[in-house]
């Protein structure tokens, strides 16, 4: 870090922002890994990244077939936020616009 | 005479249960997006709909088969009449500025109360404010908190064991929680996490597999059974032979030999040599759940995608492909 200092210098308003914010201001957020909760929130109830991403090199790979059938499984609780509508804070009414995403994925409105 | 009269009475108490087995009717409810579609389990047609809001998840099943409940949006609970295919309570665990997530919910023996695992956060003065989950008994006619236990932060499903007198909550670890007492209590955790045991326990078919909650794990090397016995509190793992398949959900055939699971494939797990007897592909793609005819003839599966597949336990060659409404949760049988 002070190697990267000593040749990086802010510029605008934001990057010394975040200079100031690393010379030692509170924390305002911090990696889930730090704990507790202790694990990132993912795909499975322990809080690990799960199945669909899949960390092993070997069989089984892959994830759900076709994907459009894991999408209100992960848009209800929240899985895939970037990817997927936000079930349980943004778009709660998602299983209403499209209720059956093979059929009804034209209707979906979301940013 | 009085002979006779006996004779009398085991005739008919033996035509009696032969006429309530041959009876006994399957009816599977399919968990999907503001609906729940019943399957007839003799002519494997959709026979009804419920409408239910929201997207759905866990379902618990009353004591006496009457009701159904099934939870919606993380927060709502409905209460299902299975005789009128009808919603007729709801109750929502948000209110008083939180907003609450039930990822765990059963219903305990005495019919009356449930017990879920909830989060629960709110905002404060422009910032999030997340709480520990609670494990939380509720009132299930009025939806009043009636006592409540903090968990450790991983605390996710649930399922009431020893005639309810216990909890066991699924999470990193498994969670023993006392709640015979007026306080609840956590007595013990069973290690799981330091075995690389990795669950996604949102599937599990307790009152089909006779009273055992199952749900499969992986470790990187092997995929496994963990099984919990409601009725007397013991833990069965068991460590699978071979290379892991996928599967979300998995649930036993009637005479417990086999199991089945569910993700891309069917699987068929021989449980004496606790290896993967065959493996199917369902060719109307992934599935979250999976059930099986109280006979052992049929295994249905299907949500995640908007199908359900009913296929030929013995042959393996599907029999039927049910076109449903919504995408779906689960599909749960109960057996009348």
């Amino acid at each position: 870090m002070s190697d990267k200092k000593a040749v990086l210098k802010a510029l605008n308003e934001k990057a010394r922002a975040i200079e100031t914010l690393a010379e030692g201001e509170e924390e305002s957020a911090r990696a889930l890994q730090e704990g507790p909760p202790g694990m990132p929130a993912g795909c499975t109830t322990v809080f690990d990244t799960g199945w669909e991403t899949n960390p092993r090199p070997t069989y089984p790979v892959g994830n759900c077939q076709a994907s459009a059938r894991d999408f209100h499984g992960c848009a209800g609780d929240c899985w895939w936020p970037a990817q997927v509508p936000d079930g349980l804070t943004n778009h709660p009414d998602v299983d209403k616009q499209c209720p059956n995403v093979a059929r009804d994925w034209r209707k979906l409105q979301y940013d | 005479m009085r002979r006779t009269s006996l004779i009398g009475v085991v005739t008919a108490l033996a035509v009696g249960l032969v006429s309530f087995q041959a009876s006994a009717k399957d009816l599977f409810y399919y968990i999907g997006n503001g609906v729940i579609q019943v399957i007839d389990g003799d002519t494997d047609d959709i026979v009804a709909d419920i409408p239910a809001e929201g997207w759905l998840r866990e379902s618990a099943l009353s004591p006496d088969k009457r009701y159904l409940y099934v939870t919606a949006r993380r927060h709502l609970i409905h209460k299902v009449d299975l005789k009128a295919n009808k919603v007729v309570q709801t109750l929502d665990v948000s209110g008083g500025g939180w907003d609450r997530f039930i990822y765990g919910f059963d219903v305990a023996p005495d019919g009356k109360t449930a017990y879920a695992s909830i989060r629960a956060r709110t905002t404060e003065g422009g910032e999030v404010v997340v709480k520990p989950p609670r494990l939380s008994q509720l009132d299930l006619a009025t939806g009043k908190v009636l006592r409540t236990l903090e968990l450790p932060w991983d605390a996710a499903t649930l399922t009431t064991v020893r005639d309810g007198r216990m909890v066991y909550v699924i999470g990193k670890d498994l969670y023993k929680i006392d709640v015979s007492d007026d306080q609840m209590r956590l007595v013990e955790t069973y290690p799981m996490y330091e075995k690389q045991m990795n669950f996604l326990p949102f599937w599990n078919y307790a009152w089909e597999n006779g009273g055992v909650f199952m749900a499969n794990y992986y470790t990187p090397e092997l995929m496994g059974l963990l099984a919990i016995d409601k009725k007397t509190g013991e833990i069965r793992d068991t460590p699978l032979n071979g290379i892991p398949v996928f599967a979300y959900s998995v649930i036993y055939s009637p005479d417990k030999k086999k199991a089945y699971g569910v993700m891309d494939e069917l699987n068929v797990i021989d449980l004496e040599t606790k290896t993967y007897e065959s493996i199917t592909v369902n060719h109307q793609g992934t599935c979250y759940g999976i059930n099986v005819s109280s006979d052992g003839s049929k295994v249905y599966v299907g949500g995640g995608g908007s199908t359900v597949t009913v296929f030929d336990a013995r042959t393996l060659r599907p029999l039927k492909v049910l076109q449903m409404a919504t995408d779906g949760m689960d599909l749960r049988r109960v057996t009348f």
